[in-house]
């Protein structure tokens, strides 16, 4: 039987409403973070372009677009462009399998995603492991101390937090039996994962700090260090699609956070009212209160320092997510 | 579907030109993170879902790093162009005739069939030791990590628990190597 996603222009439109909302989600999330940063700072925040300032995002894309590109002489032509598209398509890759909920329409069963993996949590992790090159290449590419240091410090700090989050993710594995978001979520069924998995929540949403470089892990970019990091020697809009790919990361990770431990679509309480509301709107409701914990966070901790920073990624997080398979395995074999 | 693989096939191929050729050790050494990331995406035509996300988590994602890392730290020189002398001619000629007989065993030695994969030794007789019976669609309908999962598992336990020993060893050696002595 074929099914709405079979057809090509079911998929096309899937994809176009994806683009399309998470670059909204990107300009709102700035001016968001902006309006709260204001908040807990006692000041008012951007309200001069349209009501409350909510035409501020236009008018930074605007700004962004038609600013002059500047570039060091000295850098290394190729590089210093794929650097930041980079940063911008694996942003977007990685969120084409996050599953926003399904739909029973006209006796199709409807996917609210893009690409139907059964692996697609390893599919996640892989397309992020690869935004490492983006910061890398930008940084190296740059021909500059600062963007040197802060590419070094980016790979250095993606490799050891991405043990940390995946092994965070082994006990929900372990749990569902399932590597498929959307059996993930199904399996949430009247209990979600942060109930079971409280440890390993807190890991992995700790790690997804440090992922997305933002503080207080957000060493590659220290601007009391290093200017700018990795992105110091980048302008208008490269230095946007950088900016893009850092938001559109905490989207990602949000919604992975959401999927794997908060019921992804599943309603607050299994009964009326709560599942008059569809599934797609409690998926992004979460996903924005998990933006907000991040946005709040940033604005409240301070930076940690380099070494503290090494240590308590492979001292702390990586032996507690060790624990975490041992206790989850033992408890799932000896109940079986 | 033949597209993609047609591109695949391409990318690699001349990214893994790129490798040996790139007078920049830092373009050879994306050019195999690029050929790395090619051969995903044929593990992921052929329905290696997992083999695509493992090739991308472990060769692009982390053993690739490291090496860039590494490379951009040192920032070795740029060096000579290769030339074309015996040496050359003799290693073309060799990756001439491996490639042919890689192919021709190909052809001959493994073939396709609609029951999965069988290796046929090339007399024609099939030799039971090598006889695979994985059909795509079986696979996927039991979940390839599942399909993996059981092998690795029942089968070929032994050989998986020694190497995971063997990486153990050189996880330690590694570390015992890079500690200064604390006299």
């Amino acid at each position: 039987m074929i099914g709405p996603d079979d057809l090509w222009w079911v998929l096309l439109i899937k994809c176009g409403v994806l683009v399309v909302f998470l670059l909204t989600a990107f300009a709102y999330l700035t001016l968001a973070e902006r309006k709260i940063s204001a908040r807990i700072q006692l000041r008012y925040g951007p309200n001069r372009v349209g009501p409350f300032g909510m035409l501020q995002p236009a008018a930074d894309g605007l700004k962004l677009f038609f600013k002059e590109n500047v570039a060091p002489a000295q850098r290394d032509k190729v590089l210093y462009l794929v650097g930041p598209s980079l940063a911008g398509g694996a942003a977007l890759l990685a969120y084409a399998v996050i599953p926003w909920g399904t739909n029973n329409w006209f006796g199709h069963e409807f996917h609210w995603d893009i690409a139907h993996v059964n692996v697609g949590l390893l599919f996640i992790l892989g397309i992020t492991s690869l935004g490492v090159y983006s910061l890398f290449l930008g940084g190296f590419a740059s021909n500059s101390k600062y963007s040197l240091l802060g590419g070094l410090r980016s790979s250095a700090q993606l490799i050891s937090y991405e043990m940390a989050v995946s092994f965070a993710l082994i006990g929900v594995v372990i749990l569902s039996g399932s590597l498929d978001l959307e059996k993930i979520v199904g399996s949430q069924q009247g209990l979600w994962f942060i109930v079971l998995q409280p440890l390993a929540f807190i890991l992995y949403f700790t790690a997804a700090f440090a992922e997305t470089n933002r503080l207080p892990f957000d060493l590659p970019e220290a601007e009391t260090e290093l200017i700018a990091g990795y992105h110091t020697e980048y302008s208008a809009m490269r230095f946007g699609l950088y900016f893009l790919g850092e938001y559109i990361n905490m989207v990602t990770v949000c919604s992975i956070a959401t999927a794997l431990f908060l019921g992804g679509w599943l309603p607050l309480l299994p009964f009326h009212p709560f599942d008059w509301i569809p599934g797609p709107i409690w998926f992004l409701g979460k996903v924005g209160v998990l933006l907000f914990v991040m946005i709040w966070v940033r604005w409240t901790l301070p930076r940690l320092r380099y070494d503290r920073l090494m240590n308590f990624g492979w001292k702390v997080l990586l032996p507690l997510g060790l624990i975490n398979i041992v206790i989850t395995g033992a408890v799932v074999a000896l109940r079986a | 579907m033949t597209v993609l693989f047609a591109i695949a096939i391409v990318l690699a191929a001349v990214s893994s030109l790129g490798v040996v050729l790139s007078r920049q050790t830092i373009y050879s050494a994306l050019s195999l993170v690029l050929t790395v990331g090619m051969l995903a995406v044929l593990f992921l035509l052929l329905n290696a879902q997992f083999l695509f996300a493992v090739q991308l988590i472990i060769y692009a994602g982390a053993v690739m790093v490291l090496f860039i890392f590494i490379v951009a730290l040192l920032s070795p020189d740029a060096e000579d162009r290769p030339t074309l002398d015996l040496r050359a001619v003799i290693g073309i000629l060799g990756v001439v005739v491996v490639t042919g007989l890689v192919f021709v065993a190909a052809r001959n030695g493994i073939t396709y069939n609609t029951n999965g994969f069988h290796a046929v030794a090339v007399g024609g007789a099939s030799n039971p030791y090598h006889t695979f019976s994985f059909p795509p669609d079986a696979v996927n309908n039991a979940g390839n990590v599942q399909t993996v999962a059981g092998q690795l598992f029942t089968n070929y336990l032994l050989p998986f628990e020694i190497t995971s020993m063997l990486l153990l060893v050189a996880a330690i050696g590694a570390v015992y190597l890079t500690r200064r002595s604390s006299q």
